[in-house]
């Protein structure tokens, strides 16, 4: 038992929290709660671009911390990745702004043409068709049972969610 | 057999204008060629099995600017999470096909009959399944709504459309010719905004109902909403679809529904599967 609990925690250490050393900050003043509801207790308001350093993802919630604050909770959709002052530059490198995280970026292409690996509007333009990438394609294919074991395995549920419109309203029938 | 078919539209269509022109019942003023072409176009519906062959002929040319990324057990894991999600949608007997390419622009696009491709650039922006699975959800959702087909009977190539398909009786290289140019033109030129809205809308749904968080496909635009929009490897996506924050903005009210589910991400196995794309190429 005790092997096993040393065997988790060495995974939880190899593999990575998913927003490790991403930064963020808020896009307007936002509500910190202590908890990821929105009846939770209000920890603090944050000002319009205060950096936060993001801890990670729940649903509608990023579990954040910045200099004054611990850890709390705040609505994804108010949070840009980046920082306030790093607006995107023009002729650009992308993702620049995102340099901050861990995950790996591409160099931008307007300084590195050479080895780009393209599907651009011109790429797009010079493609000749490619029957046997398609037959390859084919042969990835999964079957309906091991979907299932993947949902299983990942401990996804089947859940009743109705289409909705516009406006947010629930759709009753399909499409 | 082509010809053939391609005449008799082509004279349908000249009676049509004949008949505008001697005023026999018709209105003239309000016709055109072009609605003219439109209504050979929609002679008839194309069936499923026409839907699919035209979707793969149209793969066959996407993958021939950028072939698959070579990792087999990657390939075969996004194939897993798309046939989960896509069974969750209106038509989940589809042949579903899913395929990363080996490009390092960011972007996934959909054919007809349940042929997707995510772009290994687009796969290395995703920190969990279940972002994939709301990238995945939202190309699910133009199979679903068969947003393409509809791109290609209102063009000018509905009546390819229409007569080549059958036409082609079969001959898939016939129809991989007839439809390289619209499928060209399409994918640079993309789907109407209230298409990409409409599958942002169903994605999230799609990926809710598979049972992952269903905040993935937000994520994704989150990331892609802080990323210069001037950027090479975004400049297709961003020509052929509406900013990621207008996308959020449209998004946000439907959201607010899906707040109570707790639902997984599945980040570790999904960093497991998507290794080799941080250690290939640099």
């Amino acid at each position: 038992m005790k092997t096993l609990l040393w065997l988790v925690a060495l995974l939880a250490w190899l593999i990575p929290s998913a927003y490790a050393a991403e930064t963020g900050y808020t896009l307007k003043a936002t509500e910190v709660k202590d908890k990821p509801f929105l009846d939770a207790n209000t920890l603090t308001t944050l000002p319009e671009k205060t950096t936060v350093e993001i801890l990670t993802r729940q649903g509608a919630w990023m579990q954040i911390k910045t200099a004054d604050v611990k850890q709390g909770w705040i609505r994804m959709l108010s949070v840009r990745l980046g920082s306030p002052d790093q607006k995107p530059q023009g002729g650009g490198s992308l993702l620049s702004s995102l340099a901050i995280s861990s995950r790996p970026r591409p160099a931008s292409t307007s300084t590195v043409t050479t080895g780009v690996r393209g599907f651009s509007e011109e790429d797009l333009a010079n493609a000749k068709p490619n029957a046997a990438e398609v037959e390859k394609m084919k042969g990835y294919a999964a079957t309906p049972e091991e979907a299932t074991r993947l949902a299983e395995s990942g401990k996804l549920e089947v859940k009743p969610v109705a289409y909705f419109d516009e406006n947010g309203k629930p759709l009753k029938e399909k499409k | 057999m082509s010809a053939l078919r391609l005449a008799a539209a082509l004279s349908i269509a000249a009676i049509v204008l004949a008949g505008c022109k001697s005023g026999g019942g018709f209105d003239l003023k309000n016709m055109d060629l072009g609605n003219v072409v439109k209504s050979v176009g929609n002679l008839r519906e194309v069936k499923e099995p026409e839907e699919i062959q035209i979707g793969q002929s149209m793969t066959e040319t996407l993958l021939g600017a950028r072939p698959l990324f070579d990792d087999a057990e990657l390939q075969h894991y996004v194939n897993e999470v798309g046939l989960w999600v896509a069974q969750q949608s209106d038509r989940p007997n589809l042949p579903w096909h899913f395929g990363v390419n080996d490009s390092d622009h960011i972007n996934a696009f959909a054919t007809p009959g349940g042929f997707i491709i995510i772009t290994k650039g687009m796969m290395k922006q995703l920190r969990n399944e279940a972002e994939l699975a709301g990238v995945l959800g939202h190309e699910v959702a133009h199979v679903n709504q068969k947003h393409h087909l509809k791109a290609l009977r209102k063009s000018a190539f509905a009546s390819l459309l229409g007569e080549g398909v059958a036409g082609a009786g079969g001959k898939q290289a016939e129809l991989v010719k007839n439809l390289a140019g619209p499928t060209k033109e399409l994918y640079a030129r993309g789907l109407d905004k209230s298409d990409e809205y409409e599958a942002d809308r169903m994605g999230v749904v799609f990926a809710a109902r598979a049972g992952y968080d269903p905040y993935g496909l937000p994520a994704v635009l989150t990331t892609l909403a802080s990323a210069d929009p001037k950027d090479n490897y975004l400049t297709l996506l961003y020509k052929t679809h509406p900013l990621p924050q207008a996308r959020l903005d449209k998004l946000a009210p439907g959201l607010t529904a899906l707040d109570a589910i707790k639902a997984p991400q599945n980040a570790s196995r999904f960093q497991q599967y998507t290794k080799s794309l941080r250690v290939a190429t640099k």
